[in-house]
This record gives structure tokens, C-alpha cells and sequence, in this order.
């Protein structure tokens, strides 16, 4: 998708080709932050003052530091003020860095993992400046790196840091990074995982219930070439080989096209009928979708956080 | 199914190449990195037999693709069912014989034939060239709104016409109009008498055949009438062979009743007398039955005068002959009419040749001068049975041999062998035996003296001219000095004399006259065989009219007019289907798309 021909170029809504070609990740971060920010109606931030949120009846036992004295002078009604609390919060990405997210379906896209990237930058970047602590866990077939929540400036750049080791491995073991992540995340807080969920459904799924078991906000974002949807490879008869497991098959995609689409559309719904009754949000995504896609779905979320 | 190019034909091999990608698709292509294999091998495990499906109907779609475009090149013609049809030249030949008047479940078989026949009209088009064609001969060519109201107009002629002839036409009208399709639809009575013979090769028009069902009506008619004699002197009498026994009849002179009775050995005598002098027209006529068409027989009599016979002395058995019809009223003894040797010849006279063959050169002479435009030649010997109206069973056993002078117009009446034995021209008649038991047997024969009554009422009697039965439509010469024939009911149209025309379609008598005088007539009436209303079964009808089956319905017949048996090129049918198999190997390759285009 590109921007529109006039008014101001949004960087969360150009196409990610265009936008990983302007520079850096941190630099192409902050402007797609930036342009998720100006897009809002209304900023979700709160929760950095005491503010007040309503008041209840008196109960026998209550805090009587918590009593509103004015109310109860003025029409002595004995009335309990109630705050929101205020509540960093502690989120934990976990991204897919195996061999399977290295792969576009044509040179002129990003591939997954460069994608994944982008929107796990922007992300960190957008929990930053609310001052929520963020965290990363880059998995293939081990953890390849972990750093833990904080909301310093400097994690920022340790996270861009870590974004660029290698990966690659052979494998998904999304169970054990989403379990150590869960360590990670000793309070309530928000896991997002992100992936092309070439992964053990059965593995996700054990741990998205022990991470919402433990009261965590889980979201999964899909992270999907279209090719991978589509399968609209330009190619006729081929071998098509596993780029993890090595197993291989020939077909003809334009023969295969409608059946393979009609699976890949279960194998979604599977996954989003799995995680909803796990408690955990799946959002799909196009690797050709603009940045501010996913980051918006992420932001409106933690809107929703408690 | 004929191909216009037939080495086009050899592209159809490329069908081969779908085949052969699809046996050795197995074996090729690159290899492709592709992390969501998981999907394409579940979607291969569970939509397998869908994708073998499709692929096999694929497969079956290309080869097909393949094949119409190699047919289409080879440019075949063929027949082609379905919307619309090339442009074809049909003549529908309508059997309109009297037989067709017959009624058959209601209605009569023409009317039947003439719906069978609008049928087909509906179904042609503008393009087509259409002719109507009827047993008379007539072609009547044009659209079919006007081969409609043709129809309309059409009713059953008093004879059997001339179906063969009727087929040639109908080819000759289709070739003149030129075009790539042509073919004839008989529709007819299947009347067994009529088809009796096979009809005629269709050659290259293919022919379409329906045939009017339904069983035919018992049938009561008149076979036949005969006058006794053929001129009335003034008394005559009728004989009449009837179809069926237990009939009433009536006979009709100049427009009056002179007799009636009820026949129960299908025979009708009537004897008449009393009528006025000259000619005229008669009928002999039954009850209606289911088929009025020979319900009643037309006859034309001339009434006049006994002739007066003057008969040669020198022959006896002449001399006895002119006695015995002068005793029975039918000649008058002493007239001017001599009946004797061709040495005495003069006009009028029935003149024999002399006995001896030293008088022929006096005998010959004889002749000139009395403007006798024939001679005698050299004697024949006998004996050879004799040929011709009255004479049949006789024989010569000397005669001379007949020879024509310049300008002579004779009606040979009688042969001997190949040779001509009577001749009669204008007031004469002249026989090549003599008189004698010696010369011929037939004057001792009881058909002699019949025989000189029929001579010289025919040839030479008061009667002028003579009535002759003919068919409808008949091809009729116009005897020498008349000019014009008079109609029924009273129109008199010219006719070049000597000239053939054809005989009116309509049962009736028709006056043949010379000024205001009546000089003789033709009769017309339907031909014996058309009272005979037994069908021939289908299969023979068919094979009798060179038509590949008859069609069962009206319906069929049309269809088969114009569908079943017309050939068009069928390269653009080809290619369309072609282009339909192209659009729908499009879609089978790419299902799913707009599905997945939907996501």
C-alpha cells in the first residue's frame, strides 16, 4: 500500500518496502510511532498521577484515609473514593527469529523476520514513550536472546541491539520461549508473540494458558507473506521444499491454489478458535500491510489492559 | 462429414502434449524453498481427490481445446442441430392427385399435406429459397408467406399428375437457386398404385418424406365408361365399370338426366336416345363416399345423323358390312361415303388395297387423284397378327407396304408387324390388305363390321373431330383446324393448332372449336388407379421416392428439412467451443482465486 498522493505522509501507512528503505530501524521506528501517535483521536496514556475514578458507599472496614471528608461535610453522605490505579505496564515480545521467518516470496519484500522486526521496534518504541517497561525474546529452536522488561531509555537501543543478532535455526520451540517469558513477566503484563506460527499449535497453546493462567494479556501476531496466503508464486510445476524440515512436494500451484487457500484459511481459523479460547488476541498480518497496522492493533489492546 | 482441409487434421497430435505434461509433470520443474509447506501438504492430503479431479478435467479440457482448434482448421461440414440453419434452397413437392381428396380422420389427406407443408414453411427463413411444386408440374417459388397463401388456393386435381415429373422440377428449382443446401420434401398420400414403381433417384438433392397417416376409406367409384358406339346416331347407349357393387348412379347428358338406376354387379348400362343433334358433354355419377374424386366420370358424345354408306360391289364381304349397319340403324344405305377398293378411290371413302398385285400401280394412280397423299410399295406376305382398336387377334396375310407422299398426315390406326396396316387422314382411311378372307381374316371376324362402324364414325361419319380421354395435365395436341377449347362453363380460350398443350387439372369436357363450331373434345378424368387408395408400407414408400425414411410428424419433417439433413461449415462452432474451453480452463486453473482475493 502506498501513502495517499496528497496532504502528509503518515509513516505507520506507507509501504513497509518503502519505509525499510529510508534507514535505520530505530529511525524508521520512531517515525512510524510518531505517525501511530498523530493518527490517534485520544491518547491512552493515564496512570502516571493518583487520578481519581469514583466513589462508592462506605463500607465497615474500609480505609477511612480513603473517606472524601468534603462530601461528608458538605451532604453527609459517607462516600469512598476510588483511583485508578497506576500501573506501568510490563510487556514481553517474543519473536520468531527460526529459519522459516528468513523467507519472502519475492526479492522486493521484506522478508518475515525483517517485517517482524520493524513492527517489534515500533512496538517497543510506542510502550516506551508510555513509559510501560518492554522486554524481548528472540527464539528459533532455543532462545537466542532475552532481555528483560524495563521502561529505561536505554533499553530502546538494547532492544534495536538484539534485533539485529542472527537467528535462523533450523526450528520453532515457541513453548519454551513463551514459558520463559512468562518468568520474565512477574506481574500481570502483556506477552506478544510474533510469528508465522510454523510452530507445535498444541506447544502455543499449552503455554498461552499458563501465561493467561498467571493473569498475562496475551496477543499473537501472525506474520504472514502473501505468497504464504495466496499461494501465488509465479512458478508451474515445482518441487517445493520445507525451508525447516526439509520435507519437500511437487504440485502445480495453480492447481493446488484454491485447495491450499482453503487450508491456509482453516489453519487461521484453527489458530484464532485456539487462542480466543486460550484468552489470547490473534491478529494476522501481511508482510505487505503498512507498519501502523499491527502497531494499532497492539496500542488499541492496551487500551484494554486492566 | 467432410473436412474442407483435411491436413488440418494433423494438428489434432498436438492433443498429445497436455497429455505427455501431464504423464511427465511429475519429473520437472525447480525446486522451491517454501516454509508453509505444512499447508500445501495438508491441503494435498485433503483436497487430493478434488485436485486429481481437477487436474484430470483439466487434462480432458486442454486435449479438447486442442482438438476443436484442429478441427475447426480442418473446416468441416456437416449437419449442425440446433438454432438456425444455412441457407437452403427447399422445394416441397405436394402430392395433390385426386387420391389426396380422400378424408382420413376428418379431413382430407391434402389437408393434412398442406399443414405438413406450413410446418416446414414456419420453420425456414428469410435466407432459404422455397418452391411449391404440385403433381400438375406447376412450381410456384417465392417466401413463405406466399407459398402460404399458395396453399391456400391449392385443391386436389382430377387426375394422378406426374410425380417423377413433379421430382425433377423440384430439383431443377432448388439448383437454379444456387446454394450451398438444398433438398426436396415430398409430402404424400402413399397411395400404393401411384408409387407402385420406384419414382426417381434423388441424386444429389436429398429428399425429406412424409407421409400422411391414418387408413384409408373404403372406396365405392367409377372405373371406367365407355359409349357404345363412340357417336350416337342418333341413339346410343353407356356402359360403365364401377368400383364396388350395390351403387346408385345417374347419367347426365348436356346438363339434363336421361337415366338412373342402382347397380349390383358394378356395371352401369344406359341407353339414350332422343337428344339433340352436335356435342355434348356427360357424366355418369354415384353417391358420395369418403373419397368423391371418381365419384363421378365425364364423357363427351356427339350426336348426329346415321352416315350414308355407299358400299363397293365388287366385295362381298364390304357389301355385307354396309348391309348389316344399315339394317341396325347405325349408317344410311346410299350415302356419300364409299366403302370399297383404292382402285375407285375418291373422299370420303375407307379404301383397301386391291387384291392383285398387278393393279397396285392403277390403284396408285387411283389414289393421287383423289388427293389420297399415300402410295402403295411392295407386297408383304403374311401371315402377322394385326395391332391396333378393334383389330387386335386378327391377322394379314398379304398387305403392301404404306408409303407416305410429301405432306401427308395420317394417323397410323392399325399395324402389321412394323409396318403401318390402316392409315387415316383427313376424310380417308386407307388399308394395305385387300377386302378379302385371302388378304386378312378380319373380314370374317365379328370385329369387322364394328370396326367400319368405328371408322366411319370416327374418321369419316357426320361427327366432327373426336373425343379424347386424357389425364389431367396431360400433354394434349391440338388437332389441325381448331382454335380454341372451350371450358365448362362456357369460356372458350385460343390454342394454336397443331400446338401441344397441357389438358386441364380439372375433371370435366372440354370442347375442342373452330369458330363457333364444337369440332370434337378431350375428356378429363382421373386415371383408374386413383380410385385404388391402399397405402404402401413406409418402408417401401422410402425406398419407392430415394428418401432415407419417412419422417412420423409434420414436426419431424421440419426439422429435418432444414436441420437434420442441411450441412453447414461448422469451423466457427469449432472455434467457439474452443474459446469456451479456453474460458473454462481458465477457471478450472484458477479457482480460488477470487476466494482467496475475498480474505
Amino acid at each position: 500500500m502506498s501513502a495517499p498522493a496528497t496532504g502528509p505522509l503518515r509513516p505507520d501507512l506507507m509501504d513497509p518496502r518503502t519505509l525499510a528503505a529510508l534507514g535505520r530501524l530505530e529511525v524508521i521506528s520512531r517515525w512510524l510511532v510518531d505517525g501511530v501517535l498523530n493518527g490517534l483521536h485520544r491518547s491512552p496514556k493515564k496512570g502516571f498521577s493518583v487520578e481519581f475514578a469514583e466513589h462508592r458507599a462506605y463500607q465497615p472496614g474500609d480505609d477511612l484515609r480513603l473517606m472524601d471528608w468534603k462530601v461528608a461535610a458538605r451532604a453527609d453522605k459517607w462516600l469512598i473514593k476510588q483511583y485508578e490505579e497506576e500501573t506501568n505496564l510490563r510487556a514481553t515480545i517474543v519473536l520468531d527469529v527460526s529459519k522459516s521467518m528468513d523467507w519472502a516470496s519475492a526479492p522486493t519484500l521484506l522478508t518475515k523476520r525483517q517485517y517482524a522486526e520493524q513492527v517489534v521496534a515500533a512496538l517497543s518504541l510506542l510502550l516506551l514513550r508510555q513509559r510501560d517497561a518492554v522486554g524481548l525474546i528472540r527464539f528459533d529452536d532455543q532462545i537466542r536472546s532475552a532481555i528483560k522488561p524495563a521502561s529505561r531509555q536505554l533499553q530502546f537501543t538494547r532492544l534495536v541491539a538484539a534485533l539485529g543478532e542472527s537467528g535462523g535455526g533450523p526450528a520453532s520451540d515457541a513453548g519454551s520461549a513463551l514459558r520463559q517469558a512468562a518468568q520474565a513477566v512477574k506481574r500481570r503484563g502483556m506477552v506478544v508473540l510474533v510469528s508465522d506460527l510454523l510452530l507445535d499449535p498444541q506447544d502455543v497453546d499449552d503455554a498461552v494458558r499458563v501465561l493467561r493462567a498467571q493473569g498475562h494479556d496475551v496477543a499473537v501476531l501472525h506474520i504472514l507473506d502473501p505468497a504464504e496466503r495466496s499461494f501465488e508464486l509465479g512458478v508451474g510445476e515445482s518441487l517445493f521444499v520445507d525451508t525447516e524440515g526439509g520435507e519437500s512436494l511437487a504440485a502445480t500451484p495453480a492447481e493446488v491454489r484454491e485447495a491450499y487457500v482453503e487450508t491456509v484459511a482453516e489453519a487461521m481459523a484453527e489458530w484464532r478458535a485456539r487462542l480466543s479460547a486460550s484468552g489470547a488476541v490473534y491478529e494476522p498480518i501481511l508482510t505487505t500491510e503498512p507498519f501502523g497496522v499491527p502497531l494499532r492493533r497492539a496500542f488499541a489492546r492496551r487500551q484494554r489492559l486492566p | 462429414m467432410n473436412f474442407l482441409t483435411p491436413w488440418a487434421l494433423l494438428l489434432s497430435v498436438a492433443a498429445a502434449v497436455p497429455l505427455l505434461l501431464h504423464l511427465l509433470r511429475r519429473r520437472t520443474g525447480d525446486r522451491v524453498e517454501f516454509p508453509a509447506l505444512r499447508y500445501l501438504l495438508r491441503a494435498e492430503r485433503e483436497h487430493a481427490r478434488e485436485v486429481r479431479l481437477r487436474n484430470l478435467l483439466l487434462l480432458l479440457v486442454r486435449i479438447a481445446m486442442v482438438l476443436a482448434v484442429a478441427g475447426a482448421l480442418a473446416r468441416p461440414v456437416g449437419p449442425f442441430p440446433g438454432v438456425g440453419h444455412p441457407p437452403t434452397a427447399l422445394a416441397i413437392v405436394l402430392d395433390n392427385s385426386a387420391s389426396s381428396a380422400a378424408v382420413v380422420g376428418g379431413s382430407t389427406i391434402l389437408e393434412a399435406e398442406k399443414r405438413a407443408a406450413r410446418d416446414v414453411l414456419a420453420a425456414a427463413s428469410d435466407a432459404d429459397r422455397l418452391s411449391l411444386v404440385t403433381m400438375d408440374g406447376e412450381v410456384r417459388s417465392g417466401s413463405p408467406d406466399a407459398l402460404r397463401t399458395a396453399l391456400d388456393a391449392l385443391r386436389p386435381m382430377d387426375g394422378a399428375g406426374d410425380l417423377a415429373a413433379a421430382l425433377r422440377r423440384a430439383e431443377a428449382a432448388v439448383a437454379a437457386a444456387a446454394l450451398p443446401e438444398s433438398r426436396v420434401v415430398v409430402l404424400s398420400d402413399g397411395q400404393r398404385s401411384a408409387l407402385a414403381a420406384t419414382v426417381a433417384d434423388s441424386g444429389s438433392v436429398p429428399r425429406s418424406l412424409y407421409v400422411v397417416p391414418g387408413a384409408r376409406p373404403a372406396n365405392r367409384g367409377i372405373a371406367s365408361v365407355r359409349l357404345e358406339p363412340p357417336y350416337w346416331n342418333p341413339r346410343g347407349a353407356l356402359r360403365a365399370q364401377l368400383i364396388g357393387d350395390s351403387v346408385a348412379w345417374r347419367v347426365e347428358v348436356a346438363g339434363r338426366s336421361v337415366a338412373r338406376g342402382r347397380s349390383t354387379d358394378g356395371v352401369v348400362l344406359a341407353r339414350v336416345q332422343d337428344l339433340p343433334r352436335g356435342w355434348h358433354a356427360g357424366s355418369v355419377e354415384l353417391d358420395a363416399d369418403d373419397y368423391r374424386g371418381d365419384d363421378r366420370r365425364y364423357f363427351a358424345v356427339h350426336v348426329g345423323d346415321a352416315p350414308g354408306l355407299t358400299a363397293d360391289a365388287a366385295s362381298p364381304f364390304l357389301r355385307e358390312a354396309v348391309a348389316t349397319l344399315v339394317t341396325s340403324s347405325r349408317a344410311r344405305a346410299g350415302g356419300q361415303v364409299f366403302i370399297g377398293s383404292a382402285l375407285r378411290a375418291r373422299r370420303p371413302a375407307v379404301l383397301f388395297a386391291p387384291a392383285d398385285p398387278l393393279e397396285i400401280t392403277a390403284a396408285n394412280r387411283a389414289l393421287a387423284r383423289a388427293g389420297v397423299p399415300w402410295q402403295f410399295g411392295l407386297k408383304r406376305q403374311g401371315p402377322a397378327p394385326l395391332r391396333g382398336a378393334s383389330v387386335d387377334g386378327a391377322t394379314a396375310t398379304q398387305w403392301f407396304s404404306l408409303t407416305p407422299l410429301d405432306g401427308a398426315r395420317a394417323d397410323t390406326i392399325a399395324r402389321v408387324g412394323s409396318d403401318a396396316w390402316a392409315v387415316a387422314g383427313e376424310d380417308y382411311v386407307l388399308v394395305a390388305s385387300a377386302a378379302d378372307a385371302g388378304a386378312t381374316d378380319l373380314t370374317v371376324r365379328a370385329a369387322f363390321v364394328p370396326w367400319i362402324d368405328l371408322l366411319v364414325s370416327e374418321r369419316l361419319g357426320a361427327a366432327e373431330g373426336r373425343a379424347l380421354e386424357v389425364a389431367a395435365a396431360a400433354r394434349v395436341t391440338v388437332p389441325t383446324g381448331v382454335d380454341a377449347l372451350e371450358f365448362p362453363d362456357g369460356e372458350s380460350r385460343p390454342v394454336a393448332a397443331t400446338a401441344q398443350i397441357a389438358a386441364p387439372s380439372v375433371a370435366g369436357v372440354y370442347f375442342w372449336r373452330r369458330g363457333a363450331a364444337r369440332v370434337g373434345a378431350i375428356v378429363v378424368n382421373a386415371e383408374a388407379r386413383e380410385s385404388e387408395l391402399a397405402m404402401m408400407p413406409a418402408d417401401s414408400v422410402a425406398a419407392a421416392l430415394d428418401a432415407p425414411r419417412g419422417e412420423s410428424t409434420p414436426e419431424s419433417l421440419a426439422r429435418a428439412a432444414f436441420a437434420a439433413g442441411g450441412r453447414r461449415a461448422l469451423d466457427t462452432p469449432l472455434l467457439l467451443l474452443a474459446l469456451v474451453l479456453v474460458v473454462a480452463e481458465s477457471w478450472l486453473a484458477r479457482r480460488g482465486h477470487a476466494a482467496r482475493s475475498a480474505d
